[in-house]
């Protein structure tokens, strides 16, 4: 396929809508060559519509949707020559034991060598023998993780890739997925857990409602994430003292405060000295917290899950 | 066509095929058995009992040659109710299921288009059914050969049976359009079973009841006229032409729907 210009991954005014709120609507992105893009939003958002779109499963109502230049509906064979694709529901052939599914996928993929087949089997310590059947749920994650990266493609789809996994193969995962854009992959994978998306992506786009709320660069994501911390103070009037001195404090329970810290660690640390504190914990801000935080306004009246 | 789909597909059908053929053989093997050239009034006597029952399972005719019997006996539901079994587990296993499943979404991330892994799917279908007829028609001459040396008039046995497989190939064309129709796993194995069953119903109180004749005429099973294919009628073999153009016409649209059709997977 000769080289074409523009991005990789190209959707423009993408509308599907199926009824009651659920679909995607409208939504617009582009995802660059060797670029790694983290697709982030609730349960339900309109990931996996928009994921359907790439796959050619569906047609979109409205808009375009193109990889490398190919229609993703019309041309759709054409563009799995180049592309990996890990469903978000795994439903492999029941019947089949793990290696003879990854075999027989390999043939349909027209897959010559399996090195890398092999090599990204022992990589997730995968015991494929096992039929897919009773495999756990994060065995079955592995097949299909092997399935996707196994012929190294150029663009790769992943739908909650690591849902199921144990936190050991999340980070491989997430190590295999650095390789991949090393070695000039395109990888586009949506999820709704922050982390993944963190140590992974270049870019994020927040969905919700099936509307694209932001497309960031993670850097600036990362700067604007605050932490949140709970204290406990040692009785309610200490509390009620604090939350009166700092207003941006929220009461919770009986004796202690949420509150939400962004740059001024030390004016926080230094405010608290004078109470006598019985617990203090520190969260990173939820994915929900932090995207109320960047476009708050637009978002709050929006219907939230 | 891929190979690879193929014959994965293929193996995945043959146990349930291989049943169905047992089953056939059984029943070929006693039909042709109870057949006496010289004394076979037993089973006319039964008939001439309850001549309405018989009727309504096709096997109404005074048999007096071993071709006729077998056509009486077989051919009006035991070759054909089975058959339809094995079409709907075939139309479930090679379609309904995968759709249901999203294990579909597995065959389209390879650089297959649709069009190719439904024509895929189709192929096995048929190969296993032109297996099947040409088992049947090896079983029949094979009984008849043995238990009646030349009695059996097997050229026109041969015809009965292509006939047989254009019926065949209709009814499974039918439940995979319906199979590729329909994202509602129920539906898409039920619309075209259901017909199926339902032509079946309406031909057997059309044998049964002068009053219901008319509904022949508006049953496609009517087509395959086997007494009229055996004699070499030209209105018989227009009969089974027309249900295997029916069947490539089910099978284009039914490839034609699969290929434009949203799949949520």
């Amino acid at each position: 396929m000769s080289a074409t210009i523009g991005p990789s991954i190209a959707i423009e005014g993408l509308t599907k809508d199926y009824g009651s709120g659920r679909g995607a609507f409208d939504v617009s992105f582009s995802v660059e060559r060797g670029e790694v893009f983290g697709f982030l939003g609730p349960n339900g958002a309109g990931k996996t519509v928009t994921m359907r779109n790439l796959m050619g499963f569906i047609r979109p109502d409205s808009g375009s949707v193109r990889i490398e230049g190919l229609d993703c509906f019309a041309q759709r064979a054409r563009i799995q020559e180049r592309l990996g694709h890990l469903p978000g529901e795994i439903a492999c052939m029941d019947e089949m034991t793990g290696t003879a599914f990854l075999e027989f996928m390999a043939r349909m993929k027209k897959l010559r060598d399996r090195t890398r087949m092999n090599e990204l089997v022992e990589y997730f310590e995968l015991d494929p023998a096992r039929r897919i059947r009773k495999m756990s749920k994060g065995t079955k994650q592995k097949v299909g993780l092997v399935c996707a990266f196994m012929t190294s493609p150029d663009i790769i789809l992943l739908d909650e890739p690591t849902s199921g996994l144990d936190p050991l193969m999340q980070s491989r995962f997430i190590e295999l997925v650095l390789e991949e854009k090393r070695r000039g992959a395109t990888i586009l994978l949506s999820s709704h857990l922050f982390e993944e998306v963190e140590r992974t992506c270049d870019r994020v786009a927040f969905i919700r409602a099936g509307k694209l709320a932001a497309v960031e660069h993670m850097d600036d994501v990362r700067k604007s994430r605050k932490r949140v911390f709970a204290v406990t103070f040692a009785d309610a009037a200490a509390r009620d003292r604090y939350v009166a001195a700092h207003p941006a404090a929220t009461a919770h329970g009986t004796a202690s405060v949420e509150t939400t810290v962004g740059g001024d660690l030390d004016a926080f640390v230094k405010g608290l000295a004078a109470y006598e504190i019985v617990d203090l914990t520190a969260r990173e801000q939820t994915l929900e917290e932090l995207f109320m935080h960047l476009y708050g306004s637009e978002s709050k009246g929006g219907s939230h899950e | 066509m891929n190979r690879t789909l193929f014959a994965k597909e293929l193996r995945a059908n043959l146990f349930v095929s291989a049943i169905i053929a047992a089953v056939l053989a059984m029943y070929i093997g006693t039909i042709v058995a109870m057949y006496d050239p010289k004394l076979g009034k037993s089973l006319d006597a039964m008939m001439q009992s309850m001549p309405e029952l018989f009727a309504a399972f096709g096997m109404s005719m005074q048999a007096t040659t071993l071709l006729e019997f077998m056509l009486n006996y077989l051919y009006g539901f035991l070759l054909t109710i089975f058959i339809l079994v094995l079409i709907l587990v075939m139309a479930n296993k090679l379609m309904v299921r995968y759709l249901d499943r999203g294990a579909m979404a597995y065959l389209l991330a390879t650089p297959n288009s649709r069009t190719r892994i439904a024509c895929t799917m189709i192929g096995v279908m048929v190969a296993v059914l032109v297996g099947l007829c040409a088992l049947v028609t090896a079983l029949e001459a094979g009984f008849a050969e043995a238990l009646f040396p030349g009695d059996l008039d097997v050229q026109a046995l041969v015809q009965v049976n292509l006939g047989l497989l254009a019926l065949w190939l209709a009814m499974a064309g039918l439940c995979f359009l319906s199979a590729c129709l329909f994202s509602n796993s129920s539906a898409a194995l039920w619309t075209g079973g259901g017909l199926c069953i339902l032509f079946f119903l309406m031909q057997m109180v059309s044998q049964a009841g002068d009053k219901f004749e008319f509904l022949k005429n508006v049953n496609p099973l009517t087509l395959f006229d086997y007494y009229g294919l055996a004699a070499g009628d030209a209105s018989a073999v227009g009969g089974a032409i027309a249900l295997a153009a029916g069947a490539v016409a089910l099978f284009a649209a039914a490839v034609a729907v699969f290929d434009r059709r949203d799949l949520s997977i």
